[in-house]
């Protein structure tokens, strides 16, 4: 699958065309390892320097590519954003597996879509950007990323619901920007927070109509 | 896929993502889980294998007549059943299910796709797959483990 969308162009505020596809390659993940892992931990260093702990990525351990050449064994589905042929954010979902079932109450055991992994480029992240004395380069790949979670959901005839662990810096973007319900912290992944999607709230998601 | 085309929606989405970060981890963690549980994987697939192969065989349908009751492709099925290392989709291992009527759960377990809860599962799998050899004609012993195995599937 390789469907065009638009994103945003962060100095022109114009929106430009990307691909989201999901023919993802070893390749994508050491574009990622290469082009992505110097650049955070510059800005992260920058970050630690000036004392701005609380902006400094937590995702720093992550190490892709020693672990890519298995990334084809299961049932896993990933995702890619790419402008003029350069990465600008991976997602891994599954379909399958203990984490692909709901946990809210309405909607108990029901199946859903599993994000395992989702990040934006570094020239992406305001934070990230910012420490490194540059403006983000495209707004909005991590709503794409999101949509085409919501859309695997839809595809599999989950009607939307997709759920997620989401890292404490993260929380307020699945919260506030994608209209998520948090059901609460997971003792068994880190204490981090799980977070669904209904159907009607990824519904909304997709439609952009807010809740009244 | 039908993304979202509005200009209105993408700007609007922007505006309150606002570059913020957007990361889900978990991610190296699964890998690791993957690492752990192959050699288990690849064994319990063995009996999956096994499993469709005598199903299969006890209903009398070669792979073509199977893989049009399915509405599954043949190369598929022809993958599953002749090598070990083949990765079904989840859409093929539910109708799989379907068929054999048994829990779904069960065999995204057997087929490598989820990781067994319990070592049990695994140790039954594989005598399964130790006990029902291939024939050209089903025997009343391979007919016998299959039943009893497709009757423990449905128990636990």
């Amino acid at each position: 699958m390789r469907t065009h969308v638009t994103i945003i162009d962060f100095k022109t505020a114009k929106p430009v065309e990307a691909e989201v596809f999901d023919e993802v390659t070893v390749d994508h993940f050491l574009e990622a390892q290469q082009e992505w892992r110097p650049i955070v931990l510059r800005a992260a260093r920058e970050l630690a320097r000036r004392g701005a702990r609380e902006l400094i990525p937590q995702h720093l351990h992550w190490d892709w590519t020693s672990k890519a050449p298995q990334l084809n064994v299961l049932a896993n589905i990933f995702y890619g954003v790419s402008y003029d042929g350069k990465l600008q954010g991976l997602m891994k979902v599954e379909t399958v597996g203990e984490y692909c079932r709901c946990r809210l109450p309405e909607q108990d055991g029901k199946p859903l879509v599993y994000v395992d992994y989702l990040e934006v480029a570094p020239w992406n992240l305001k934070p990230l950007a910012e420490a490194l004395g540059n403006t983000p380069r495209f707004k909005a790949v991590g709503s794409r990323l999101v949509e085409a979670a919501v859309l695997k959901s839809v595809e599999e005839e989950f009607k939307g619901r997709v759920g997620l662990h989401s890292l404490p810096m993260s929380e307020q973007f699945y919260l506030r920007v994608c209209g998520m319900t948090a059901v609460g912290r997971d003792v068994a992944k880190q204490n981090l927070l799980w977070l669904e999607y209904t159907p009607e709230q990824a519904g909304r998601f997709l439609s952009g109509v807010r809740k009244p | 896929m039908k993304f979202n085309t509005d200009p209105e929606w993408l700007e609007r989405q922007a505006a309150l993502e606002d570059n913020s970060y957007v990361s889900v981890g978990g991610f190296v963690w699964a890998v690791e889980e993957l690492e752990r549980r192959r050699p288990a994987a690849e064994l319990t697939r063995a009996a999956f294998i096994r499993l469709l192969q005598l199903a299969r065989r006890d209903r009398r349908l070669t792979l073509e007549q199977l893989s049009d009751k399915l509405d599954v492709e043949l190369g598929e099925l022809v993958g599953l059943e002749t090598d070990e290392h083949y990765s079904p989709q989840p859409r093929t291992v539910k109708k799989i299910a379907e068929f054999l009527n048994v829990p779904a759960e069960k065999l995204f377990v057997l087929s490598g796709l989820t990781r067994a809860k319990d070592a049990h599962f695994e140790e039954a799998a594989l005598r399964f797959a130790a006990r029902s050899q291939p024939t050209e004609e089903l025997s009343d012993e391979e007919h016998q483990a299959l039943q009893d195995y497709v009757k423990f599937l449905c128990e636990r």
